[in-house]
């Protein structure tokens, strides 16, 4: 039987060819070259597995990669398994195990805290330089490539640079005390909170740039008619912002809350780097990924707890990233 | 279930079959290769190929380590030496992938931290049952640190050795009020000095925390016997935390010391702001390097208590093909004359070997203080401990350290701090 697509249109009168692989099968594709030979055009008929063949180095990087790595995590995580002795598997030991590690109670207060501290600013002050910088001025590039810049910038640097200017030695504390703000150092790197408010301020400034970029993107997407009209009615730039613009991005401010979200939950570099590894005095700065990394290291690493905070931290992150799948979905 | 469920529920299966056969498998080891190893060295002839692995000794000690590998050639005709050097930065890693795809080299230096997983699991050759030399020729200290707790046997054979002395800044001393020639011999007198510097100069005589080494050179049992428990929650470690505590609450100690690791000491001192650090032999070269003002302002001293021994080693792959020839390669690195050259090329370190030990090269100072430095470091490793025992992995250090901070931060009382310390390192220790 030959497809006759004009026969098939659906209720809602929309033509669509039928996909390639459903509603056609082996007697379709034969009238159709039965039609293009008789125009004088030939189509090459291809063997079954050439797609695959397409696409078979894509698909063996992302199992390699991706799919195993991600499968033999999970597996791991119900054993014991060392790096060199191998191990057997034991269940739900590990996740019992969680229940009374007092680290692990430390490190997730300390994501959530940190996660509460950059969400905020992560969402607004981005969008507020996007805002700045849309605009189509001299030199405005100067100003977006500034923006960007500590994006570029590893995070290790950047974070080895800010822990020589917050030490107690370092040229923030010393200009204070020089100018008689604080008569004792700031122990911005010693005490549990400013640590974390010192990390979360280097991922904020760290991180402007690209969320701005992300917003940009989306303010292009904002009818400059819209704007016009209220401004027409009267609205200042206050009310513009909040009834056009926010509107406007409120779909790429969900998508940011939820990067910034869990990244922010599987902060490691810059707590890392600002307590020298230490996980900060009496591990009160440690996070999930530092807890993972000190577990997995080494010749003795317990590669099947390490799995299980792995999982708990990849079902932690899910929730946004559930919820960013709903916010596409919608839009 | 239809087919194409069934398909799909196969392949998950075999996937899973597929990932517990990676995961789950071991490095098998070579406990029956070990075993013929004995009679291969004893019967077999050193000959054909054998590897050797150091750790970052290229390119600065490539002309000494090539020179080793010429010697044994040539001592051993018919031999064939492949020289490995692994860069410095993840070396462990590197080890730890050798070992578990079954390809470490014949001989590799190991320290005996490194050395212990690698032994328990079969990997490397037990040297007293294919050299009944050893004690004979190397320094007792430095075979123990290739004897295991719970595992029996010897693992390595000990290539150098390095301790610890005390340095001091004159100049800071005498801006401090103090006397270089009165320089304190235990931590009550550096406290008492540290006060006093602090009040006359306002500079800092000290700057480091106490670490599972420091218990264990006032006596403390780190470890039991066994190998299975911590032990080190004792009232005396508790109050060498008390005496840091109230050392750091009086600020003798800068206050970051809490989260620089040891070698904040170490650059304060090159850079002038503290008056005390330890290191090795050669500490002094290194900071007149680095600081060539502070040249003839450095004086050494013995360290306090019981000095601390650092032994590097090499040792024999179970798995060798070659048992003959890499047993012999190894006794060539590790043997006098060519650990005392080693020595004279880096004059920090000491020959493992008991017949280096009256070598002059060793026991006489130049007059300077490097050479006082040497001297002094050599003479004590008569005494020296391996303090740490090399059960605590870098994650056991790593809690310790957090614990030690919180105490002498005033966050947790000592004996709190050393309580979790342990409870902590004793689930970890379980994991192994």
């Amino acid at each position: 039987m030959t497809a006759d697509t004009s026969h098939a249109a659906p209720p809602g009168g929309t033509l669509r060819p039928a996909p390639p692989g459903r509603g056609g099968g082996r007697a379709d594709r034969a009238g159709r070259a039965r039609r293009a030979g008789a125009a004088g055009t030939a189509v090459r008929t291809h063997a079954w597995f050439t797609p695959w063949l397409l696409v078979a180095p894509a698909l063996l990087f992302l199992v390699v990669f991706n799919l195993w790595p991600s499968a033999n995590t999970v597996f791991l995580a119900f054993t014991n398994v060392k790096v060199l002795s191998g191990g057997e598997l034991v269940g739900l030991a590990n996740f019992e195990r969680m229940l009374t590690d007092r680290q692990l109670v430390v490190a997730l207060t300390n994501s959530i805290v940190f996660m509460l501290l950059c969400l905020p600013f992560l969402l607004l002050a981005p969008l507020g330089l996007a805002i700045l910088v849309e605009k189509k001025l001299p030199g405005i590039a100067f100003f977006r490539t500034v923006f960007y810049t500590p994006v570029v910038a590893s995070a290790v640097v950047v974070a080895l640079i800010w822990q020589w200017l917050l030490d107690d030695r370092g040229v923030i504390n010393g200009l204070a005390q020089t100018l008689g703000v604080v008569a004792e150092p700031i122990p911005f790197l010693t005490d549990r909170w400013l640590v974390l408010i010192s990390a979360a301020s280097l991922t904020i400034w760290k991180g402007l740039g690209y969320y701005m970029v992300i917003y940009l993107s989306a303010l292009g997407g904002v009818p400059r008619e819209l704007h016009e009209a209220a401004a027409v009615d009267g609205a200042n730039a206050w009310r513009r912002f909040w009834s056009v613009t926010v509107p406007g991005v409120r779909n790429t401010m969900f998508l940011v809350a939820v990067l910034i979200t869990v990244s922010a939950l599987r902060i490691f570099s810059e707590l890392y780097i600002l307590t020298d590894g230490t996980g900060g005095i009496g591990g009160q700065n440690v996070s999930v990924v530092m807890l993972i990394q000190m577990y997995a290291r080494g010749f003795s690493g317990n590669l099947g707890y390490a799995s299980a905070l792995s999982l708990l931290l990849f079902v932690i992150t899910l929730g946004p990233l559930l919820l960013i799948a709903r916010i596409n979905r919608r839009s | 279930m239809s087919s194409r469920k069934i398909r799909a529920a196969g392949a998950a299966l075999a996937f899973g079959v597929a990932v517990s056969g990676c995961a789950l498998s071991g490095t098998g080891g070579g406990e029956g290769a070990a075993g013929d190893a004995a009679q291969e060295v004893a019967s077999g002839e050193v000959t054909g190929e054998v590897s050797l692995q150091t750790w970052a000794l290229k390119p600065t000690f490539t002309d000494y380590v090539q020179g080793v590998i010429d010697g044994f050639e040539e001592e051993y005709p018919g031999t064939e030496v492949t020289w490995l050097d692994q860069p410095g930065d993840g070396y462990s890693e590197k080890v730890l992938s050798q070992a578990a795809a079954g390809e470490l080299p014949d001989v590799t230096n190991l320290p005996p931290d490194f050395a212990l997983p690698l032994a328990r699991e079969g990997q490397l050759m037990e040297l007293t049952a294919v050299d009944d030399e050893l004690e004979a020729t190397y320094v007792a200290g430095g075979l123990e640190a290739y004897r295991y707790r719970g595992i029996e046997g010897t693992y390595g054979y000990p290539w150098y050795l390095t301790t610890d002395v005390n340095y001091w800044n004159t100049d800071m001393l005498e801006a401090g009020g103090l006397d270089a020639d009165a320089l304190p011999t235990d931590l009550d007198g550096l406290l008492e000095q540290a006060r006093t510097m602090k009040e006359e100069s306002g500079e800092y005589l000290m700057s480091r925390t106490p670490g599972l080494g420091d218990f264990a050179a006032m006596g403390v049992e780190i470890l039991d016997e066994d190998g299975t428990e911590f032990t080190f929650n004792t009232p005396e470690a508790a109050a060498l935390l008390d005496v840091y505590r109230d050392a750091y609450a009086e600020k003798l100690l800068p206050k970051d010391v809490l989260t620089d690791t040891y070698l904040g000491n170490s650059q304060l001192f090159t850079e002038g702001k503290v008056a005390w650090s330890t290191g090795g032999g050669n500490f002094i070269d290194g900071v007149i390097e680095s600081n060539p003002s502070l040249d003839g302002k450095i004086v050494p001293s013995e360290a306090f208590g019981t000095p601390p021994m650092y032994v590097q080693g090499v040792s024999v792959s179970a798995n060798t093909e070659n048992p003959a020839a890499a047993v012999a390669l190894a006794r060539w690195v590790t043997n006098a004359a060519n650990q005392e050259a080693f020595s004279q090329e880096v004059p920090g370190i000491f020959p493992s070997t008991l017949e280096s030990q009256e070598n002059p090269d060793f026991t006489e100072s130049d007059g300077t203080p490097q050479g006082d430095a040497k001297v002094l470091a050599f003479t004590s490793l008569a005494g020296a401990e391996v303090l740490q025992p090399v059960e605590v992995t870098e994650a056991m250090a790593t809690v310790v350290k957090q614990q030690i901070a919180a105490a002498v931060a005033g966050d947790v009382t000592s004996a709190e701090a050393l309580d979790v310390a342990v409870e902590e390192c004793n689930k970890l220790l379980a994991d192994q």
